[in-house]
């Protein structure tokens, strides 16, 4: 299966790769998510909570591999999910491209195998599951994004590591992929 | 009571939620099963780790494959193939749990047993699987080409089976035609979608030393036997109990179903009845699924045509494994001839292996795809030499005085395919009248003046039924005077309770309700083979004529004696006998039955106590049943929304036993078929995953879907069995998707679009509509030039 | 096994109190708990119709409710429907049967139940009414005609 689409920062690209260095964020962003932590250089390993339509959430086991990193410009991983519920295995690429008056571009694509239930049950609600959650999710980086823009909230902390970055990334091509919610 | 339709005997059970199913039986103590199944189409299995799960709450055990010990073995071959000259046949049977590669997902890797199944399925979380992800085998074709992933390794490649099969020279035929018609056709893969999903409950009595087994099994008796023989108990010690089962289709006759082997083992090793229903989801990978065929047809024909003959190639999707042995696509391969005289066959098929689940017969077994092949290739023919579809079946047809006819082939059951009987012109003319086909074109052209396009389809098949290998039957008459049946075929709905009773009420002359059929248990009658083919009827009915006959003649003989009177002088009448001349001279069923079973005195040589008997039979070969489906569809371009407005069948299944039950079958087979033609698809992604694994996106048809199908009945007996049946349980299926496209290119004729794709889904048939738009003028004027054009391989 | 709930419900007239978990579905506290197997269960996700109840004269998919939400409720089953002992059989049994519109029976339950109160509110219904009331029931046996038939002979007796 192929995922891909766009989507449209208002804030310069080095604020929102900034952003989504923020742990934080991207929980809220993405609650599905439950813990990604770092085992070994440019890999993750993470736990995800993930239900698609009738199938009933269930505890996902991810593994992110990252590769191609050029901060803040693009990364690809490969990706290695299963629980329960099915698996998802594949690649995916995040791109981020400063755009006109001052916007980011984030291009991205993933080309996923997905089995299990996941696939079988699933399937229906993959698509428009998938857009809904990109754009839920993306679209709360974003709002984020502007209330830092206008100094509505403290400054991101700046001393988190890059791999943060690229993982949270990761979590977000990932649930894109899984098309993840609603987290029942 | 032959050819009446009394109300069932099932019935007051089925209604009032009495009657007994698989999930109905609870057991004191009884454990629960679930299985964790591959997420994988094809994967190396590296590890299985089920200790945390065999610590969990409620959890009483754990099997993967190593667990097995000697007791893991493929299944076995179930219908080897029949001795074809040149045949290659690689089998590769199913095993109880993936031991070294999963071949299909939703293969079990290891099978949980708990205190109940929501605490078994909370357990299969907690399995760690370690598979190593390989490239899947999914179409046909990229599954033989070179350099394919292969499945069963120790084959070498994935083709499974090649067959061919030649009668008389069809390239002679071919340079003498005046037209070649060549197209590929493809069937796609559907469910069998029985609405109770499989299940079995097993309890080893360990002081008794019996195994009971109750299975949603159509073939109780082979399932005993197999299991006798790999659990190394006698036969006697298994009792297989199919009781009743909500809808067989075919794949209930698999066997052994990886669980069919395990439930059975763990309920010896735990002492402790086990319980396991599969659910709906497991339905779409654990349960056999069928039709799955590309073939590349022609057609040889004269210009006024009349068949020269016929090359078909196809292949054949058998899924992971082989089990079933050749018995689909020898159907396809023989139902193509239809009621054709077909001189001159060249039929070549191989049967593949990829990494979907098992292909076994559902219902038709392979016999719709021959059909759907040969109307087509007869349609084409037609309108391409601008004849009438129906004339130029009716040009083809065998003559009534051709039968026994001899088609020189082998069929599936190893028999030579020879149709008994048969006599086509008669339905196709009555069919034709019904649904006003000679006045059909002023209908059509009416409804265009309206805006609406309709369409007429009219199709014709034969279709072998009532194969051996034999059936028996033991029929009692008891103290009170009614009167038992056993017999070892399983039922699924065909209403045997009632049809068997039927037989042996009209023998005995009693009402059908005092016959009280009992099937499906091994305890009751272990000699059989089970309920397939559209065979219960023929063989397990002819048994249970012979066995009442004998029976007829114990009462002749003991009222005789006792009544004073030659056998000749007597009759059977409501459930007693009596002196034609002096009826008041008479005993009752339940009297003679006493008498024949004495407290005191000797049962003489050369008798035996009793009012019962037990008879067989086995035809030497099946009953060639036969008919014609006509159907009337609208369509609308737009939406691409097929709606049947009329569907009529004329079937002769030989001698109707119950003109109402045959009805229902062949109504509810039309059901299934319209499914087949329009709705039911599989769909796999590239990697063997399906993306349609429930009734959400699998469409079996709803009341709205289905049309009122009027029936017609044409006898012609079967010289095979003492009783002319022949069989009627597939024919609503078979040729639907033939009837159903013809009629949608009949409606949409200006198109000028073929359908040679099953199922024509509305999504497919929008892309026909469009493509023959698109095509336009230039589409036009190709037919016009017509031969070259039409004869090209699409 | 989490905490279980105390629930009291009526079925086919008599009351039964039992403790069950919350998740358990209302189709298996009918058939296991309660031993009322005539309710049977097919896809286990609304779709098949057979699992289908009464739960206050209302036609439920009892696989698609907790057993906990019936509480307090009153249910019946297809085997509350004859009476006399279960012999005397209520008009669209006996109507399914005369209109041979059962095969393997598996399906027969829930159809009843979906049709009992279909035809309180539509006394006289004609076909395409019943399809359409038929339409969240899958019968494979059939073909459904001869229901559609039973129906029409129940409603006019």
């Amino acid at each position: 299966m192929i995922v891909e689409g766009e989507f449209t920062f208002q804030g310069p690209r080095e604020m929102v790769w900034n952003l989504l260095q923020d742990p934080e964020v991207l929980a809220k962003a993405l609650p599905g998510a439950k813990t990604l932590t770092k085992t070994a250089e440019d890999r993750f390993d993470g736990a995800m909570q993930v239900g698609v339509g009738p199938v009933t959430a269930g505890a996902f086991s991810v593994t992110v591999v990252l590769k191609d990193q050029v901060a803040p410009e693009r990364f690809s991983m490969q990706v290695d999910g299963k629980g329960g519920i099915g698996f998802t295995r594949g690649t995916a690429s995040v791109e981020l491209r400063a755009a006109e008056g001052g916007d980011t571009l984030m291009k991205y694509r993933a080309d996923l195998q997905i089995g299990g239930k996941i696939a079988g049950v699933g399937q229906r609600v993959l698509d428009s599951a998938s857009r809904a959650m990109t754009k839920q999710g993306l679209e709360a980086v974003n709002r984020e994004l502007q209330s830092r823009l206008t100094g509505a909230a403290p400054a991101p902390a700046r001393s988190r590591t890059r791999y943060w970055a690229a993982a949270a990334l990761a979590l977000v091509a990932l649930t894109i992929a899984l098309c993840g919610g609603p987290w029942r | 009571m032959i050819g009446r339709s009394p109300p069932r005997n099932e019935d007051a059970a089925l209604l009032t939620g009495r009657a007994l199913f698989v999930d109905d039986v609870h057991l004191e103590g009884m454990l629960h099963v679930a299985f964790l199944r591959s997420d994988h189409a094809h994967a190396r299995l590296i590890a299985v780790d089920a200790s945390s799960a065999r610590g969990r709450p409620g959890v009483v055990a754990v099997y993967t494959a190593v667990d097995l010990g000697d007791y893991w073995q493929p299944g076995p071959l179930l219908v080897p193939p029949p001795p074809i000259p040149g045949l290659t046949f690689h089998a590769a049977t199913q095993v109880p749990l993936v031991k070294d590669k999963a071949r299909h997902a939703g293969e079990p890797i290891a099978m949980v047993v708990a205190e109940n199944r929501y605490l078994a399925e909370d357990a299969l979380e907690h399995i760690v699987v370690d598979l190593e992800p390989l490239d899947a085998v999914v179409d046909l074709e990229a599954a033989l080409a070179p350099g394919a992933p292969v499945i069963h390794q120790q084959l070498g490649s994935n083709l499974a089976a090649h067959v061919v099969q030649h009668k008389g020279d069809y390239r002679q035929a071919r340079a003498q035609a005046d037209r070649v018609i060549a197209r590929r056709f493809r069937y796609d893969r559907g469910a069998a979608a029985a609405i109770e999903n499989r299940g079995l409950v097993t309890h080893w009595d360990a002081r008794a030393g019996e195994l009971t087994v109750w299975d949603t099994t159509q073939a109780p008796i082979p399932l005993r036997n197999g299991l006798a023989r790999m659990l190394g108990l006698l036969e006697s010690q298994v009792r297989v109990i199919a009781p009743f089962v909500g809808g067989g289709f075919g794949p209930k006759i698999m066997m052994f179903y990886p669980e069919e082997v395990l439930l059975p083992w763990a309920a010896m090793r735990l002492r402790r009845p086990l319980k396991w229903i599969e659910d709906r989801q497991e339905n779409f990978y654990a349960t056999s699924q069928e039709r799955e065929q590309i073939h590349d047809a022609e057609l040889a024909v004269t210009k006024d045509g009349r068949i020269l003959g016929v090359r078909d190639i196809f292949l054949h999707d058998t899924g992971a494994y082989d089990t079933y042995g050749l018995t689909i696509p020898i159907n396809s391969q023989c139902t193509l001839l239809g009621p054709y005289q077909v001189a001159n066959y060249d039929s070549e098929f191989k049967v593949v292996f990829t990494n979907k689940p098992i292909v076994t017969p559902v219902r038709g077994a392979g016999r719709q795809h021959g059909v759907f092949v040969m109307e087509r290739l007869l349609d084409i023919a037609a309108r391409e030499l601008k004849l009438d579809p129906v004339e130029i079946r009716r040009r083809n047809y065998l003559s009534p005085d051709a039968f026994p006819h001899d088609h020189v082939i082998l069929f599936q059951d190893s028999a030579p395919l020879v149709y008994d009987s048969g006599n086509y012109r008669p339905a196709l003319e009555r069919a034709t009248a019904a649904v006003g086909y000679d006045g059909f074109q002023a209908e059509r052209a009416r409804a265009r003046a309206e805006g609406r396009r309709v369409g007429v389809g009219i199709v014709s098949y034969v279709e072998g039924t009532g194969i051996g290998p034999y059936e028996g039957a033991r029929v009692t008459v008891e103290p009170s005077g009614e009167v038992r049946v056993a017999t070892g075929v399983g039922t699924q709905g065909q209403g045997h309770f009632t049809t068997l009773a039927q037989v042996v009420a009209d023998v005995l002359a009693v009402d059908a309700a005092r016959v009280h059929v009992v099937t499906g248990d091994t305890r009751e009658f272990h000699w059989g083979t089970g309920t397939f083919a559209s065979r219960s009827a023929v063989v397990a009915g002819s048994a249970c004529h012979a066995a009442a006959l004998a029976v007829r003649d114990k009462i002749l003989k003991l009222a005789g004696l006792l009544l004073e009177a030659l056998p000749a002088e007597l009759e059977l009448a409501g459930g007693a006998v009596q002196v034609k001349s002096d009826r008041g001279r008479s005993m009752s069923f339940g009297e003679l039955a006493v008498r024949a079973n004495p407290l005191r005195g000797a049962v003489r040589p050369g008798t035996e106590p009793g009012l019962e008997a037990t008879a067989y039979f086995g035809p030497d070969r099946g009953s060639t049943a036969s008919g014609v489906h006509a159907i009337v569809v609208e369509v609308d371009p737009e939406t691409a929304m097929v709606k049947i407005l009329r569907y009529v069948v004329v079937h002769d299944c030989g001698r109707v036993i119950n003109p109402v039950v045959v009805q229902g079958q062949i109504q509810g087979g039309v059901a299934q078929g319209i499914g087949n033609a329009f709705y039911e698809q599989l769909v796999w992604d590239t990697n063997g995953q399906l993306k349609n694994a429930s009734f959400m996106d699998y469409l079996v048809p709803t009341a709205t879907d289905v049309p009122k199908v009027e029936t017609h009945h044409i006898e012609t007996p079967s010289p095979l069995n003492p009783l002319g049946v022949k069989g009627v349980g597939e024919a609503g299926c078979i040729p639907t998707a033939a009837a159903f496209a013809q009629a949608v290119e009949d409606a949409l004729s200006e198109y000028g679009l073929e359908i040679c794709d099953i199922p024509l889904s509305p999504n497919r048939l929008f892309e026909l509509i469009r493509a023959a738009e698109a095509a336009g003028a230039a589409g036009a004027a190709a037919r016009q030039t017509g031969g070259a054009a039409g004869a090209a391989k699409r | 096994m989490g905490s279980e709930i105390p629930i009291a419900v009526t079925v086919n007239g008599v009351r039964h109190q039992r403790s069950v978990e919350p998740r358990l579905l209302l189709s298996d506290f009918l058939r296991h708990d309660l031993q009322l197997t005539g309710t049977h269960v097919g896809c286990e996700h609304g779709v098949c119709g057979v699992c289908t109840v009464l739960l206050d004269g209302e036609a439920v998919r009892s696989c698609l409710m907790f057993a906990v939400q019936a509480d307090g409720g009153e249910i019946l089953t297809v085997e509350g429907l004859a009476t006399g002992n279960g012999d005397d059989l209520h008009p669209l049994q006996r109507a399914f049967r005369d209109a041979h519109a059962l095969q393997c029976g598996f399906c027969t339950p829930g159809l009843l139940m979906t049709l009992v109160p279909f035809l309180r509110e539509h006394p006289n219904p004609g076909d395409p009414e019943i399809r359409e009331a038929l339409s969240g029931n899958l019968c494979r046996c059939t073909g459904y005609q001869n229901i559609v038939e039973a129906v029409k002979a129940a409603a006019r007796p």
